[in-house]
């Protein structure tokens, strides 16, 4: 039995990035931006930055996105709070974004980066993605961390680079693919953006109703 | 309390909720001028963090935000407690410190909000349309009260949170553990209760010089774990 929440959201699709530290998530982000303005969605980013304002800046630089529907937001050392036990400033941050922008079809929501066991609280964002890449071991998959086995749709990375590493790509796939229990996992290379536009459709399907 | 009166238990749990670290209300992500400080090396250890956790009770909430707390507490009229909120802008001067009061104020309100109170929504609707921006004195009265506390209640939690938040920074910063901050909160409680008893200043003022250049200075420092 879950327990009512007076406000509950409306306005915007929210979707949650989520991964570790290096795994792709910004340039993720830089691979969607272009694709969803294609689409024509009305969108805006937030990213956690863990210590600088580089992710932000580098989207706001990047000449992808205006940069004032860009916006940083500090986690105070603490990306999994920022996104789970307290998510209110990037609510705050959100719904600024959504009354400036107005209307606005899809906030994309940029974690910090930490480690396996970060999670999106679904107060916070309607679907999440989580980021690992090949660099960072074929066995993540098999260590089931939650963000591995909740997240709606789990991202392998740099697929390129999986030979250069010593990961068995389709072995990862597998694993992935067993630990979750048939949701999706797709595998991309976010430099080249091979598998970015089945992201896409994943999101446009699932979250704004749309193809 | 063992045959304590229902309503002293009542109250007291509900202090207890408000104050909990765990009530999402955005104040982890602000330092207010601790990390610049750690970084310019004029707060180093767990004496200065004391030394900045007592000025900023002593020279900041105890002279401004608890005269801004009170005196929203006890406004009804949304006109008045926006000319309030206004008030608290014009008298805070680093950029930092107006976005991190409106910020955790905001942030505070939205979380108040699922409790379903209306006079936060209606405060809510009026930081909305710009006509007030949510102060953190003024946000913790409207939401307290809605959520029942007694002003003098209200002034104790919200002494008690920025204390406790500023333990929290500086053990996320490295400059005490966990513990030697509960120490430091332990300390610190004698002269909370002391604060808290003595007459409220007729105006309000505000006197911490080096924790406000910190925060004028973060504005562009690189390093930013906190949004202050």
């Amino acid at each position: 039995m879950s327990v009512p929440v007076a406000e509950t959201k409306t306005g915007a699709a929210r979707v949650g990035i989520g991964g570790p530290v290096g795994s792709g998530k910004t340039a993720l982000v830089e691979q969607l931006i272009p694709r969803f303005a294609k689409r024509r969605t009305r969108l805006a980013v937030i990213t956690n930055d863990l210590v600088t304002k580089e992710d932000a800046e580098r989207l706001q630089k990047s000449g992808l996105i205006d940069p004032e529907r860009v916006v940083a937001v500090e986690a105070g050392a603490c990306p999994h709070t920022v996104i789970r036990e307290d998510p209110t400033l990037n609510l705050d941050a959100a719904e600024m974004l959504e009354l400036r922008f107005a209307p606005l079809d899809l906030v994309l929501l940029e974690s910090g980066g930490d480690n396996l066991a970060s999670t999106f609280s679904l107060e916070l964002v309607d679907y999440w993605m989580f980021v690992i890449d090949v660099a960072g071991g074929g066995d993540i998959p098999r260590k089931r961390g939650p963000g591995v086995l909740q997240s709606d749709v789990l991202i392998i990375n740099k697929s390129d680079l999986a030979p250069h590493v010593g990961v068995d790509l389709e072995q990862m796939i597998r694993e992935a693919e067993a630990v979750r229990g048939g949701k999706p996992v797709v595998v991309t290379n976010c430099r080249t953006g091979e598998g970015i536009d089945r992201v896409v459709e994943y999101i446009a399907h699932d979250v704004l109703f749309d193809g | 309390m063992p045959g304590a009166p229902m309503v002293e238990q009542d109250d007291l749990l509900l202090s207890l909720q408000m104050a909990d670290s765990a009530f999402p209300s955005g104040g982890f992500a602000f330092s207010w001028g601790l990390e610049t400080l750690k970084a310019d090396g004029h707060v180093c250890d767990g004496g200065g963090v004391y030394a900045f956790a007592h000025a900023q009770l002593r020279w900041r909430w105890a002279s401004s935000d608890r005269v801004f707390l009170r005196r929203a507490a006890d406004l009804e009229a949304l006109d008045a407690l926006v000319a309030l909120d206004r008030e608290v802008e014009a008298m805070t001067l680093a950029k930092e410190m107006r976005d991190g009061s409106c910020r955790s104020g905001r942030a505070l309100l939205r979380a108040h909000a699922a409790l379903g109170s209306r006079d936060v929504a209606q405060y809510r609707k009026a930081i909305a349309e710009g006509r007030a921006l949510g102060h953190l004195p003024v946000a913790q009265a409207v939401a307290w009260r809605a959520a029942g506390m007694t002003a003098d209640a209200m002034e104790a939690v919200s002494a008690y949170t920025l204390v406790a938040g500023i333990g929290q920074a500086a053990v996320r910063l490295a400059l005490m553990g966990p513990l030697e901050a509960q120490v430091m909160l332990t300390r610190l409680r004698p002269e909370i209760s002391r604060l808290l008893a003595q007459a409220l200043p007729d105006q309000p003022h505000a006197f911490v010089p080096m924790a406000e250049i910190a925060v004028m200075r973060h504005e562009t420092g690189d390093a930013r774990l906190f949004a202050n």
